[in-house]
């Protein structure tokens, strides 16, 4: 997975790329880490690059979901493959994140 | 087609078997659609039988078998553990459990499988999966 940053606005795009798995969820965390570590309250994530996600992959969204809450900061989703969606779909966490059909419109009002 | 393969306990291990299970079946007439969740599927399968079944014992194996009989894609993933209570897993869709960080993986498998099987007290998982029409999409 190729993860790259970029800062539009008041807020952190992050773009991913390939498969979000159990072996490559560590290196997910650390770059939230280091989101989190900036300080950073409004981080958008990217989908576009993905074509695959796993439980380990949903658990990490989930856990910076909640550091962000922690600290009043928000999660955004954008830009995902209908096979992407539907895993959220069907585990019913797109209910608990905001997911937008474009990154334009995750970044409205953001 | 038969595939058998023997995993060591290790998490890094699985994804390439998967990919290489994946590989296999490409040919097999399944729909990228149906792939996919085969995918999720067997990956989920292999993290619970290495994590939660072996306890990464290195003394022990997962074994996954997968074949095709007629219409139906047949994948078995077998662990050495102490297995567990199958009838008991808490449903991860429950607002009281949407937040937990675990505990989506068999709900996974039940979801996007078209037959799911428990044997020997949960330490072997029968998943199938409908190849042609009919089955979940």
């Amino acid at each position: 997975m190729k993860i790259r940053e970029e800062r539009i606005g008041g807020a952190v795009i992050c773009f991913l790329e390939g498969e979000i798995n159990i072996n490559n969820s560590p290196e997910l965390r650390k770059a939230f880490d280091g989101i989190i570590a900036k300080n950073e309250k409004k981080v958008a994530v990217n989908f576009s690059g993905v074509n695959y996600i796993d439980s380990s992959g949903l658990a990490t969204l989930i856990e910076m979901f909640q550091r962000l809450k922690k600290i009043g900061g928000a999660l955004r989703f954008c830009n995902m493959e209908q096979k992407i969606k539907n895993v959220f779909e069907i585990t019913k966490l797109h209910k608990l994140f905001e997911i937008f059909d474009t990154q334009e419109n995750a970044l409205k009002d953001f | 087609m038969h595939i058998f393969e023997k995993l060591p306990s290790r998490l890094e291990m699985i994804p390439p078997l998967v990919q290489a299970v994946i590989e296999k079946l490409e040919k097999s007439g399944l729909s990228k659609e149906k792939l996919f969740d085969v995918k999720l599927c067997l990956d989920e399968a292999l993290v619970n039988a290495v994590k939660h079944g072996n306890k990464f014992s290195p003394e022990h194996h997962v074994e996954v078998e997968a074949e095709i009989t007629g219409d139906s894609l047949i994948i078995q993933v077998r662990d050495r553990g102490q297995g567990f209570d199958y009838t008991k897993i808490p449903n991860p869709t429950e607002k009281s459990n949407l937040e937990k960080n675990h505990g989506r993986g068999v709900f996974l498998i039940k979801t996007l499988m078209d037959k799911v099987e428990h044997f020997d007290s949960g330490r072997t998982i029968k998943m199938v999966k409908f190849i042609k029409n009919g089955g979940k999409k």
